[in-house]
């Protein structure tokens, strides 16, 4: 699988890279920085990724055309806002930011230890996307779009703090079709 | 290329010790001294006679440092400043700087000690010989150095009180917002010393306040004096390790009691962990998939009358990467600036009055390709001969649940060492 991951001048987008990379076997993940997004060759890619960085989605206006590749997107938490606002969801400020801290969800039929970062969160899903997990408090973990075939986790999958970040790339793997 | 020739000899801590500062003394050399009994005990080293060195600007690359260093056989000691790390990840700036970027030597004769063995390697055996003498002469006793001048003048400070408080409230304003998880905060503290000894106090604060990274290192009428407890990065035949500290408790009253409320503090901890994914994010893209992993998270050990919390992040240097690849893609340490780190610093940049200049930056011991060890050089002091100012600097790390008169004191108790020392 050949995976391009967008990198939002984040500091976690290394390990990103290396949880896919321990995740799906035989894939290569190419990191490009969002600076260059606009000569990336999205073609020949199987799975885009919009890695987590700095900011709110109205920072990254860049990303047209990889909505317009229609191709399979995944989103780690600001790329999880960038697709809700993308299908007109709002965000906004999280009451009691959360860094660096790990929460319990239930989803795909399990409970998992993830970890948290973040200040800014979504206010109203997008039209057309699936809250897939909220946290007790209702704030929205997980979100996406069979049809349209994007996902997005507002959780870190690739932190040292989630106990097992690579049952989220299989879990959304299954749910872009790829496997 | 030349062969060295090497003479190991055997001595104590207190005799390489007070050799290695009459080395400073008498004949100009720098030198990395360590102590026995912290996580991050490194080799010491001294090196002696300068054949070459590398003055960093903004024209230098790193691959004119991996130049400097592989090009020629033998260790290769220095720092790297912070303001070069701005560079290297192309964050602005419009201050005017107080020295060079960097600055890199290599040397006629280095001395490595540890565990109790001095390892002088030369180039020439008159050379190695002298210094094996000279080590065997030395009395295995310690020196007791001048006591240093006592100012006349108290410290200035570029961020005081109010206005520490005020960049952490600003601070705060720029997590909620979403721009940074965690910023690393700092003050400079300058002051007049005039007839100040800078070599007699780095040895004075050692004996009383030992730590794993001492180092001295003069660059043009500038003398560096780190006592830093904090490694960056290692790297030992290829394998790597960073040991980020964050989390900070006065050492007062039951160390286990204490110990544990800073293990079981949430804000204590998530500060660390942020940092411990920023490492292994800036280490992964050297390390072989698979095998960048956390070890002892959340340990801790005493220094400066502090308690600090610490983990191992550890990886295995790719096979097509040197040590230096991993040095400046992951520089400066992300203890230091904060996460995202880009952004962060951005942030620093705009609250700090001052430039960072050494410190936290690194001071660095690159043996070759695939070994290395460095420090982040806070703890940091900078003596210039010139201008008998002495420049000294502290700084906390700021996340969501930060209260800014604390964070104020965090800096004081980590710049105490320096700012009372009339009082020792």
């Amino acid at each position: 699988m050949n995976i391009l991951l967008i990198d939002n001048d984040d500091s976690f987008t290394r390990n990103l890279e290396h949880l896919l990379a321990a995740s799906v076997p035989g894939a290569t993940v190419e990191v490009t920085p969002y600076a260059r997004l606009k000569d990336a060759d999205l073609e020949a890619r199987d799975l885009l990724v919009i890695s987590p960085g700095p900011g709110a989605p109205s920072e990254y206006l860049g990303y047209d055309r990889v909505f317009s590749a229609e191709k399979p997107i995944l989103g780690v938490c600001l790329g999880m806002q960038i697709v809700n606002e993308r299908f007109g969801g709002l965000t906004g400020r999280l009451h009691g930011c959360v860094h660096g801290k790990t929460d319990t969800l239930f989803m795909d039929g399990a409970e998992h230890v993830v970890a948290r970062y973040h200040s800014l969160h979504v206010t109203e899903p997008g039209a057309g996307l699936d809250v897939l997990a909220a946290n007790r408090d209702g704030i929205v973990m997980c979100m996406g779009s069979r049809t349209q075939r994007v996902i997005g986790c507002q959780f870190h999958p690739e932190s040292f703090l989630s106990r097992d970040g690579g049952w989220f790339i299989d879990f959304a793997l299954d749910y872009l079709g790829l496997r | 290329m030349t062969s060295l020739s090497t003479i190991s000899v055997s001595a104590s801590r207190k005799r390489f010790d007070r050799f290695a500062g009459e080395l400073a003394r008498t004949q100009g050399a720098d030198m990395l001294l360590s102590t026995d009994g912290f996580p991050a005990q490194t080799e010491s080293l001294v090196g002696v006679e300068p054949v070459a060195e590398l003055i960093f600007t903004d024209k230098t690359t790193p691959d004119n440092a991996k130049a400097f260093c592989f090009g020629t056989p033998g260790p290769t000691f220095g720092f790297i400043s912070y303001d070069f790390g701005m560079l290297l990840r192309g964050v602005g700036s419009a201050k005017k700087r107080g020295g060079p970027l960097g600055h890199l030597r290599k040397y006629a004769a280095t001395i490595k000690f540890d565990n109790g063995a001095a390892r002088i390697q030369a180039r020439s055996a008159s050379l190695a010989r002298d210094l094996a003498a000279a080590l065997e002469r030395t009395p295995d006793a310690d020196s007791a150095p001048a006591m240093p001048a006592f100012p006349e003048t108290p410290p200035t400070a570029s961020l005081d009180r109010a206005g520490y408080e005020a960049g952490v409230r600003e601070t705060l304003e720029r997590i909620l917002s979403g721009h940074t998880y965690q910023l690393n905060l700092s003050t400079r503290f300058s002051r007049r010393c005039p007839g100040l000894d800078p070599l007699a106090l780095l040895l004075t604060l050692r004996r009383r306040h030992p730590a794993p990274f001492y180092a001295w290192f003069s660059s043009g009428p500038r003398r560096i004096l780190s006592t830093s407890p904090e490694r960056f990065l290692r790297v030992s035949d290829g394998q790597i390790l960073s040991q980020p500290i964050k989390g900070t408790a006065r050492l007062e009253g039951d160390r286990t009691v204490a110990e544990n409320l800073l293990k079981s503090s949430d804000k204590e901890s998530a500060e660390l962990s942020m940092i411990v994914d920023l490492i292994r994010n800036d280490i992964s893209a050297n390390s072989e998939y698979g095998s960048v992993r956390v070890e002892n998270h959340k340990s801790v050990f005493a220094v400066d009358n502090l308690l600090q919390m610490y983990s191992d992040v550890r990886g295995t240097l790719r096979a097509d990467r040197d040590c230096l690849d991993l040095f400046f893609d992951a520089f400066p340490g992300g203890s230091i600036t904060g996460c995202p780190k880009k952004r962060s610093m951005e942030i620093i940049e705009e609250l700090e009055p001052h430039t960072r200049n050494v410190y936290c930056g690194a001071m660095a011991v690159i043996r070759d390709r695939r070994n290395m060890d460095s420090s982040i050089a806070i703890r940091t002091a900078i003596f210039d001969v010139e201008t008998e100012f002495l420049d000294f600097f502290a700084g906390s790390g700021i996340v969501v649940d930060s209260d800014p008169a604390k964070e104020y004191l965090e800096t004081l108790a980590k710049a105490e060492k320096f700012l009372s020392l009339e009082k020792t």
